[in-house]
């Protein structure tokens, strides 16, 4: 059963299109994750599903049930902000009962569902508190606790950790790993973390330009990315790209001799190599000659930044010998053919 | 300091100059152009009789004019010679501002009406000379009255014979300055020598009945004012004015008029008298050349003095031999219209003003019944009880004077307590060290601290000690706390009574309730509107909308007492259109009071919408978002979000805005003044009668003002408490 399906939507700002045809369907309990950078859409489709924003076509079922033209109240969605929106003259214990109230719930499952919700969060002992008289941490977790509060049938996440530091983002996110795996709903989180986006999603979606590039599993996208713009996107240091010809089974540029991973009938081909995929290798075995630039140790990495002909190119090294490399050194590398990604140059798509 | 120290070497030469020349002469007065010029004409010619005099005239504004002379005379910075009415010279003749003009010759004494002369003496002394007669007289618009009309009924009987839209007569009915004149023809008074109430009895009755009579048979209109008496009779609306020699200076030139004495009233068998101003001429107390000052007296009052100033100055001078002409029905060739000897013969037929100091507070009380018994509320003669009883009661006997001597004992000592403290405070070398070391900060908020003591603090010490004393103008003397007692006593009347401290609390109270939920309700709405994402044209809007803020406020407040005229303003107009019947909107005391209201709610929301409009962009966006997400409607969202996120921000401006409507004087006097009966005054406005209006009485004025400043500081704490406690620092 399909928990939120999106046809066709899109949308333009003064007159900018922001969404060009959207099509996704989300499964009952899945976590989807839309990822992409600024101005890609991924907020606006968010706002789309919630109903803050109408689509100018195509249409959003929730649940089997054709949304498109209904108020966000009447469409069963919860959703978590990126400032969290706490309303600032109630209690926590009222901002979690907030949205339950308005729904005309009695007070009695009201009380309990606070109760229950507080007890999930860790929140029980703040529950008399504004919101002023919180940490950013806490807030953020009274936004997440309004939205169960209320059980609807799918959440919606607004970069929710974006406002906190880098130690209690890794916290909360395994925390809404967890609440995902115990609530078991459907969930729709936007970010542009790639850190987050891997972690979290069970379907990776990942928009430029107000269209998906390519859905799927995390490690599927990020393992067979289904354009230059996920493969650069997704992975951190970025992957390398060399456009190259091909001969005889060979892919040839300045610096970069490689056997093909199978036979193509092109002449050009953009080769993609994540940092990660390279090994020094011996002279003479190698594939890849690389002028060092910059070398970055951080102890448990260390990276080789410098050219591959005229093309950058960040090759990772061992990090107990990046002291044996320098400035001004070539690099002798080769890369597995599993590791090789081939990009058309004119589509930018993979081959 | 070196130009404070060259200004005070240019006052040490001067002070030393002025002696030099001996000759000169100081000489104020208040004219305006047109008299200003007949007296320079005069002053001229007695300079040219006394070579080697130098007589400095030096205007002096109306409206400052008794202030400065009663601070200036006793310093030495006053004039030698001055120029004032005839009703003032009681209070300069106590306080020792004028000395005795000096023996007059039978001639000079025959120069002068034996009454004119009278009033400008005090006990048999006689202190001026009458320089010239302000009085009313009849103006008759001569294309629709070719022959002036004899007496009041003729003037009644040109009703229906008139063109249509014309009045009769026009003046100003309800006051009781001009209807004292039918007063004195039914040989009635305000008040008698002693200062006693005397506007009752028959004369009183049939005065009251025959004003009653003229409204509601429209031979006058309703509520005039000055202004409309001159708008009147100038645009040939009115055949016959009654008004004084002011109002000739506003009248078209095309206007052809005349003016004649104040008609008979056929039925009393004598004719109206109108009230006599007697302007004299006095010699300061303090003059530097008495024999000279006298002379220039004389001579201004003299008959040659007087033949000038009535022929440049165009005045109604009281001197007899100027109008004497050969043959007795011409008029003199100073006055070819013959429109100055109407008003000379007016004068010698009027009663000049008592100089009793209860004069002034006369007018009030009789005019409050005169408009009673015009709009039909009451029968003559309990208007005119109730108007004794409010005469006595702001004449009452001023509370007796007490001994200073213990509040001084007390301030004295906790001065003394003060001064031992901070002199053994400053043995202290600890203390002595922090004071070296906070001399830099004294010295930032030194200046700070000296305007807001000298604009702020002193002001308030100064009202606040003013509060202990009683008296009127500046003859006051201490009387502890009497004056509180005496209002929060209600002057020893009903607690509830009319123009009791607790009734107008009431009032003032609920105007302040009124109107700030108006203005709340009025801009919060304005607000919303304002913001809805979609609006078109928001600048103008909102431009439109903050206009009534940007009229000064006295301007507004004439504008709606315009509007809201029994007879000429653009309401009633509106509701005949729409067949409604008009209404009287200060006959009583739920339409003044709304009047008022009105025109404060057009003045106030404004700021109100501002402040909502600021204090709505504050509110996030997200949190709208977050409540549609949640389930909440749009009024949901208002009242659940909108509304407990405004309050915080709205709150310190529902405070400031209640103070603010609390002290609103400018509305409240110029709109409804207090009609009817005083019943609509607030605090602020019945401080300004007492001290402005009842003859100076400041001392009670200042403990009406302690006591809204107290009303006011507790009250605004115990809603400041209140906005904290409910999170309004969010």
């Amino acid at each position: 059963m399909s928990s939120l399906t999106l046809r066709g939507i899109q949308k333009r700002l003064g007159g900018n299109p922001i969404l060009r045809g959207i099509d996704l369907e989300v499964r009952d309990g899945e976590l989807v994750v839309l990822v992409g950078p600024s101005g890609c859409g991924k907020s606006t489709l968010l706002r789309t599903i919630a109903g803050l924003e109408i689509p100018d076509q195509g249409t959003i079922e929730i649940a089997d049930r054709d949304v498109t033209g209904l108020a966000p109240r009447e469409r069963d969605v919860a959703m978590v902000f990126q400032s969290y929106a706490l309303y600032p003259h109630l209690t926590v214990r009222d901002n979690l009962a907030f949205g339950l109230k308005l729904r005309g719930a009695p007070p009695e499952v009201v009380k309990e569902r606070v109760a229950e919700v507080s007890r999930m969060l860790g929140l029980a002992e703040l529950l008399d508190r504004y919101p002023r008289q919180m940490s950013g941490g806490q807030r953020q977790r009274v936004a997440m606790g309004r939205a169960i509060a209320r059980r609807p049938h799918v959440f919606l996440f607004d970069e929710p950790l974006s406002n906190l530091d880098a130690a209690l983002r890794a916290e909360v996110r395994v925390e809404i790993k967890r609440l995902h795996a115990t609530l078991g709903a459907t969930m729709i989180y936007v970010t542009h973390d790639q850190v987050e986006a891997m972690t979290l999603a069970d379907t990776l979606v990942v928009l430029n330009r107000g269209a998906i590039e390519q859905a799927g599993p995390p490690l599927e996208v990020y393992k067979r990315p289904a354009s230059r713009f996920v493969a650069s996107f997704m992975g951190s240091p970025s992957m390398n790209f060399v456009p190259a010809s091909v001969e005889d089974g060979r892919i040839r540029a300045a610096g970069l001799d490689l056997t093909a991973p199978r036979a193509l009938d092109r002449a050009e081909v953009l080769v993609g190599i994540r940092p990660h995929d390279v090994l020094v290798a011996p002279e003479g075995e190698h594939e890849l000659e690389m002028a060092v630039e910059v070398v970055e140790a951080m102890g448990f990495e260390a990276y080789a930044h410098g050219r591959v002909g005229e093309c950058p190119f960040v090759a990772r090294i061992d990090p107990d010998r990046a002291a044996e490399v320098s400035p001004g050194q070539i690099l002798h590398l080769k890369a597995p053919e599993t590791a090789l990604h081939l990009f058309d140059p004119e589509t930018e798509r993979a081959l | 300091m070196r130009p404070v120290l060259a200004l005070f070497a240019v006052l040490a030469l001067l002070g030393t100059a002025a002696p030099a020349t001996a000759q000169e002469v100081v000489f104020w007065h208040h004219y305006g152009d047109a008299e200003a010029e007949g007296l320079r004409a005069a002053v001229g010619a007695f300079e040219r009789e006394h070579p080697g005099v130098d007589v400095r005239l030096v205007h002096t504004p109306f409206g400052a004019y008794a202030s400065k002379l009663e601070s200036a005379i006793p310093t030495g910075h006053g004039p030698d010679v001055f120029i004032d009415a005839h009703e003032r010279l009681g209070t300069y003749a106590r306080a020792g501002l004028v000395q005795p003009i000096g023996e007059l010759g039978l001639a000079l004494r025959l120069e002068y009406e034996p009454e004119h002369l009278g009033a400008l003496a005090v006990d048999e002394v006689q202190y001026g000379l009458p320089v010239a007669l302000k009085t009313a007289a009849l103006y008759v618009n001569t294309d629709l009255l070719p022959t002036p009309p004899d007496s009041l009924e003729e003037i009644a009987a040109l009703r229906g014979r008139l063109p249509e839209g014309v009045w009769p007569l026009v003046f100003e009915a309800e006051s009781s300055y001009y209807d004292a004149a039918l007063l004195h023809a039914w040989g009635g008074r305000l008040i008698d020598e002693d200062g006693a109430w005397a506007f009752e009895g028959e004369a009183a009755e049939r005065t009251l009945a025959t004003i009653r009579e003229l409204t509601r048979a429209g031979v006058v209109p309703e509520e005039p004012n000055g202004d409309l008496v001159t708008q009147l009779f100038g645009s040939g609306q009115a055949a016959t004015a009654i008004g004084g020699p002011w109002i000739a200076g506003d009248l078209p030139d095309d206007l052809s008029y005349t003016v004649v004495a104040l008609p008979r009233v056929e039925a009393a068998g004598a004719a109206m008298r109108p009230y006599v101003t007697i302007e004299g001429v006095f010699v300061a107390a303090e003059a530097r050349e008495p024999e000279l000052a006298r002379e220039l007296a004389l001579f201004l009052a003299g008959s040659d003095g007087s033949t000038l100033r009535a022929r440049i100055g165009q005045q109604v001078v009281a001197a007899r031999s100027p109008w004497q002409t050969e043959r007795a029905a011409e008029t003199p060739a100073f006055d070819p219209s013959g429109r100055l000897t109407a008003f000379r013969r007016a004068a010698s037929d009027g009663i000049p003003m008592s100089t009793h100091a209860n004069m002034r507070m006369a007018f009030e009380p009789a005019m409050r019944a005169i408009r009673k018994v015009l709009r039909g509320d009451v029968a003559p003669a309990n208007a005119l009880a109730e108007a004794r009883h409010r005469f006595e009661d702001v004449t009452r006997p001023l509370p007796p004077e007490r001994s200073p001597t213990v509040p001084l004992v007390v301030v004295g000592l906790v001065l003394l307590i003060v001064a031992i403290s901070a002199v053994r405070r400053a043995r202290d070398p600890q203390f002595r060290e922090s004071l070296r070391a906070s001399v830099p900060a004294y010295r930032y908020v030194a200046h700070a601290a000296l305007a807001v003591g000298l604009l702020v603090i002193a002001p308030l010490a100064v009202g606040a000690a003013t509060s202990l004393f009683a008296g009127y103008g500046t003859d006051m003397h201490y009387v502890g706390l009497a004056n509180y007692a005496d209002i929060l006593t209600a002057r020893g009347g009903e607690l509830l009574g009319h123009g009791s401290f607790y009734l107008v609390l009431l009032v003032t109270v609920l105007w302040t309730l009124l109107n700030v939920a108006f203005h709340v309700g009025i801009g919060v709405a304005l607000a919303l509107l304002l913001n809805r994402p979609g609006l078109l044209l928001k600048g103008p809007y909102r431009v439109l909308l903050i206009l009534p803020w940007a009229v000064p406020s006295y301007v507004t407040a004439l504008s709606w007492k315009g509007m809201f005229h029994r007879q000429f303003g653009a309401i009633n107009a509106i509701l005949e259109a729409a067949g409604a019947e008009p209404v009287s909107w200060f006959a009583q005391w739920s339409t003044a009071f709304a009047a008022n209201v009105a025109t404060n709610v057009w003045l106030g929301f404004p700021f109100m919408m501002v402040v909502t409009l600021g204090a709505l962009a504050a509110i996030p966006k997200d949190l709208y978002e977050a409540a549609a997400v949640d389930g909440a409607n749009a009024w949901q969202r208002f009242r659940l979000i909108t509304v407990p996120n405004l309050k915080p921000m709205l709150a310190p401006a529902v405070v400031m805005g209640s103070v603010w409507t609390f002290n609103m004087f400018n509305v409240v006097f110029l709109v409804s003044g207090g009609e009817p009966d005083g019943s609509t005054e607030i605090l602020v406005s019945e401080a300004y009668r007492w001290a402005f209006t009842r003859s100076a009485q400041y001392g009670y004025a200042a403990a009406y003002a302690v006591l809204i400043f107290g009303i006011l500081f507790f009250s605004t704490r115990v809603i400041g408490r209140r906005v904290e406690g409910m999170g309004g620092t969010a």
